[in-house]
């Protein structure tokens, strides 16, 4: 996976990914079928992204209406706009 | 009328603003901005949203208005069209109060909001050039960094006046774009000096590292992406710690390199003495930066290295690669040391020279420290910015 002619860890693309769709708060908080949809990724995959993230902290799992959903932390934000910048 | 300046009424588009801080457009944007408030300039910065921050705030007479990214779309570039697009709505609305005399944009993430608020508004619009893509990445290899490429030369060709942060940046862009030189105008960034004014319990930040009081510290700060070159200075650790055993070394910033590079400092076999900060704030910052002993600055691409400056006005002697900005704002063997680009061997030089004769890095911190009081300050700078406005106003 990459951007810009860079390759770089699963995870940290689908950070990106995350990030741009705009799942940047607790309020636009995704789950795990909403995220497979926008980034046409099989659940189960997302499933193992989203794992490795949250133990790097740069995604928070939340709980709404009794179901998981996932945003990027701010650190996890910052990660992402250092590829951009 | 103020100081001799006509008062203008600027609208700024960039990016980035404190809280959002990625990298260094934030920091510039944040000194030049009071500063030209302060010479009797309107300034509203339209910027993006962030966690934590109100969509609207005054920052010592600067107006800061943060626009909200409403659609989203998993590619990067189709991300940053539809941010500007929310960008051009807030800078139109504005219009409708503020009868803006200029647009002023920073580098090519903002050129598409910054291009349709100049037509709908009939303005003359100035871009400030951080980095190019070309010189970012090396070399232009994928369809993303032929886009931002493009826009980047769209960007100079609508702008009626360009300012560009050094004399290497200036031959890149006029060599790369065919730019006429006569649209260009040198600033250089600058800082804020008085807020590396204070005294620090430098034993007491250490420990809070895990820094022992005999031991040297080595510091880096910046984010984790190649141009950067961090690989140098890891791949200089051994060749440090022969000549100092006692010395640490504290890698501060993040970015998508970070796993490859802990990686690295890992097989290095002195991982135990290379620690990963991650993102720090700006007062950690100040603060590490005041309790180092050397500052490496190893990029192999930098069009100016305001980190530089940062380090010069905390009393830290610098060792930084001889290459782009860097290489104009440090004198060797002055007011810091330059290494050789993309070398761990003169890195590694460099810091254990400082290391080894505490009368040479103090020769240095004081040389380095009154330079950057003479030439680097924001008032300086925002008098240079506003002559271009006014050239710009008057073309």
């Amino acid at each position: 996976m990459g951007l810009r002619g860079y390759s770089m860890p699963d995870e940290i693309y689908f950070l990106c990914l995350l990030h741009n769709i705009g799942a940047i708060s607790s309020e636009k908080s995704l789950s795990v079928d909403e995220i497979s949809q926008w980034t046409v990724m099989d659940p189960q995959k997302v499933k193992e992204n989203l794992e490795k993230l949250i133990s790097t902290q740069y995604i928070q799992k939340t709980y709404r209406d009794g179901s998981e959903r996932y945003h990027v932390t701010i650190n996890g934000i910052r990660k992402v706009l250092s590829m951009y910048s | 009328m103020k100081r001799g300046h006509t008062e203008m009424k600027v609208c700024m588009l960039t990016w980035e603003f404190p809280p959002r801080i990625v990298g260094g457009i934030a920091r510039h944007c944040y000194g030049l901005t009071r500063a030209l408030v302060k010479l009797g300039h309107e300034i509203h910065v339209v910027t993006l949203e962030f966690p934590g921050a109100s969509d609207f705030e005054d920052v010592e007479g600067v107006k800061v208005h943060r626009v909200k990214i409403e659609l989203g779309h998993p590619n990067f570039i189709t991300w940053t069209l539809i941010f500007n697009h929310f960008m051009e709505k807030k800078a139109a609305a504005l219009s409708y109060l503020i009868d803006f005399d200029i647009i002023h944009v920073h580098d090519w993430l903002t050129t598409p909001s910054g291009i349709t608020s100049k037509n709908f508004l009939n303005k003359p619009m100035v871009c400030t050039v951080h980095s190019t893509e070309v010189g970012r990445v090396q070399h232009l290899s994928s369809p993303d960094s032929y886009m931002i490429d493009g826009l980047e030369w769209w960007m100079l060709y609508e702008s009626k006046s360009v300012i560009i942060c050094s004399n290497f940046m200036m031959k890149e862009v006029v060599s790369h774009f065919h730019l006429p030189p006569e649209k260009v105008s040198i600033i250089p960034n600058a800082i804020d000096t008085h807020e590396y004014a204070f005294n620090v319990d430098r034993e007491a930040v250490r420990k809070r590292y895990g820094v022992m009081p005999h031991e040297k510290l080595v510091v880096f700060i910046g984010r984790l992406v190649p141009q950067k070159g961090v690989e140098y200075l890891i791949n200089a650790v051994p060749l440090i710690v022969r000549n100092h055993g006692g010395t640490k070394f504290l890698i501060a910033g993040d970015g998508w390199s970070r796993s490859h590079l802990e990686s690295m400092a890992a097989a290095t076999g002195y991982g135990n003495k290379i620690r990963f900060l991650g993102f720090i704030s700006d007062s950690e910052r100040i603060e590490l930066l005041k309790s180092a002993d050397v500052l490496v600055i190893p990029s192999i691409y930098e069009p100016f290295g305001i980190v530089a400056l940062e380090g010069m006005a905390a009393g830290v002697p610098v060792v930084a690669s001889n290459v782009g900005g860097l290489s104009e704002i440090i004198e060797h063997d002055r007011t810091g040391m330059l290494a050789y680009s993309e070398n761990s061997e003169s890195i590694a030089w460099c810091v254990n020279k400082v290391l080894s004769d505490q009368g040479y890095a103090n020769w240095i911190i004081e040389n380095a420290k009154k330079r950057v009081n003479e030439v680097y300050s924001w008032e300086s700078v925002a008098r240079k910015v506003s002559e271009v406005y006014e050239k710009t106003c008057e073309r």
